[in-house]
């Protein structure tokens, strides 16, 4: 009897013990898991923080979000420059890249055949000059060149400034390498009528670098996605060509010009 | 199975890091990229456009890292999901766009016959990320020591020959 009881005595207090042994273990784990899920956490919040602060770090140029951008002097349709009168009944819009070869090959073809529809009064020219193509050249010339001709527009009216926008073409560098360097610009900016002494600074400083990043957010949001982009009166011209975009863009105007 | 899964994260989270990491010197146009797909409303595609470099970096980071292998795998399949179904939408709808999957973006003339590519590689992807949602215990992994207690990924299967 006594033998029976101290047996299961014996069982009890081993029962006892082992379940304390065990709920010794049980806040030993919690506490554990709780100190490596810390340890997950911090880690993770710190890879979030040093790509974050990589990206900031990474940003081309002061972000022009938030910042009022101050468009230049002379500008039509906050974002272009233009040629031909103001109430010519069609409005042609070239969207375009000082760096986008395309652009240039446009540029050769339609040139003369664009300032004659403005001379004519039927036609008002609009160029909408977008930066997106910074990355194809090794000094954010998308960028700078936009920019200088907003400094052109704004101290030289539209004619110096399409004058200049002209040049640049004629003398567009090749993808992958440099830009026109600053002086290139002011030089070829001077010829085209522009004052030495009023552009130097603006173009150095890229004083309307704002307003060119909100020229080219404004052409995303229209839902184009290259360049050269033309409209006739906000309808956007389809072309497989250089000459194929500018026979359509006339047959466009001619068009609208009937009605 | 643990080298694979070990493969399969430095693969997946190689890729992540690239292609996040050539968008994050131009945000603006990596927003573009999203807007060109002409998918989502415009109020949300900047927040889009703003993140998604970034989470491609961190997860990719994390998957190499071998830190919350599963979650960060269940993203990733996520994404590459999106993806898939964002070029296959552009393709059927016609439009001309480069995929903006390493940076760039925007028009492209020969979008048409890079989609059928782009769409096999996002599939491949995705698939070993759902390799790696299955089964997360892998070699040389940070989750080894943090999340699943010391113990090695070979111990963890339960295989009873060990």
């Amino acid at each position: 009897m006594s033998k029976k009881q101290s047996k299961a005595t014996k069982q009890a207090n081993m029962q006892r013990a082992s379940e304390r042994a065990a709920a010794i273990r049980a806040e030993h784990e919690r506490k554990e898991r709780r100190s490596r899920a810390l340890v997950v956490a911090a880690s993770v919040v710190a890879v979030l923080l040093v790509v974050v602060a990589i990206a900031w770090g990474l940003q081309q140029g002061g972000s022009g979000e938030g910042q009022t951008s101050n468009p230049p002097d002379n500008v039509v349709d906050e974002y272009a420059l233009a040629i031909g009168a103001d109430d010519a009944p069609v409005t042609v819009t070239v969207y375009e890249d000082l760096m986008c070869p395309y652009c240039g090959l446009f540029e050769q073809v339609s040139s003369q055949r664009l300032k004659e529809y403005a001379e004519s009064g039927d036609v008002q020219v609009r160029y909408h000059v977008v930066s997106f193509l910074d990355g194809q050249s090794s000094d954010r010339y998308s960028t700078r060149a936009a920019n200088a001709i907003g400094v052109v527009l704004d101290t030289a009216g539209p004619e110096a400034a399409v004058e200049f926008h002209d040049a640049l073409f004629a003398n567009q560098p090749e993808e992958g390498g440099s830009g026109l360097s600053d002086e290139q610009m002011i030089d070829l900016a001077v010829e085209a009528g522009a004052d030495e002494e009023a552009i130097a600074g603006p173009i150095e400083d890229l004083k309307f670098e704002p307003w060119v990043e909100d020229a080219t957010d404004a052409w995303s949001k229209a839902g184009f996605t290259g360049t050269p982009t033309v409209t006739v009166n906000d309808e956007k011209v389809e072309f497989e060509s250089a000459e194929d975009l500018l026979a359509n863009t006339e047959q466009a105007i001619e068009e609208a010009l009937k009605n | 199975m643990g080298w694979i899964g070990f493969a399969a994260r430095l693969l997946v989270g190689g890729v992540w890091i690239v292609a996040g990491a050539l968008k994050l010197p131009d945000l603006d146009a990596s927003v573009r990229a999203v807007r060109a797909y002409q998918l989502l409303p415009e109020a949300v595609v900047p927040a889009i456009g703003y993140a998604l470099p970034v989470v491609e970096v961190a997860i990719g980071v994390m998957l190499v890292l071998g830190l919350l292998v599963r979650f960060n795998a269940v993203v990733s399949a996520v994404l590459f999901l999106a993806f898939v179904v964002g070029i296959a939408s552009a393709w059927a709808r016609g439009l001309q766009i480069d995929c903006g999957c390493f940076g760039g973006g925007g028009y492209d003339a020969n979008a048409t016959e890079k989609y059928p590519w782009e769409i096999a590689r996002d599939l491949g992807l995705l698939f070993a990320s759902l390799w790696l949602v299955r089964r997360p215990r892998t070699r040389w992994a940070l989750d080894n020591r943090l999340v699943y207690d010391g113990t090695s990924e070979r111990t963890m299967t339960g295989d009873p020959t060990r």
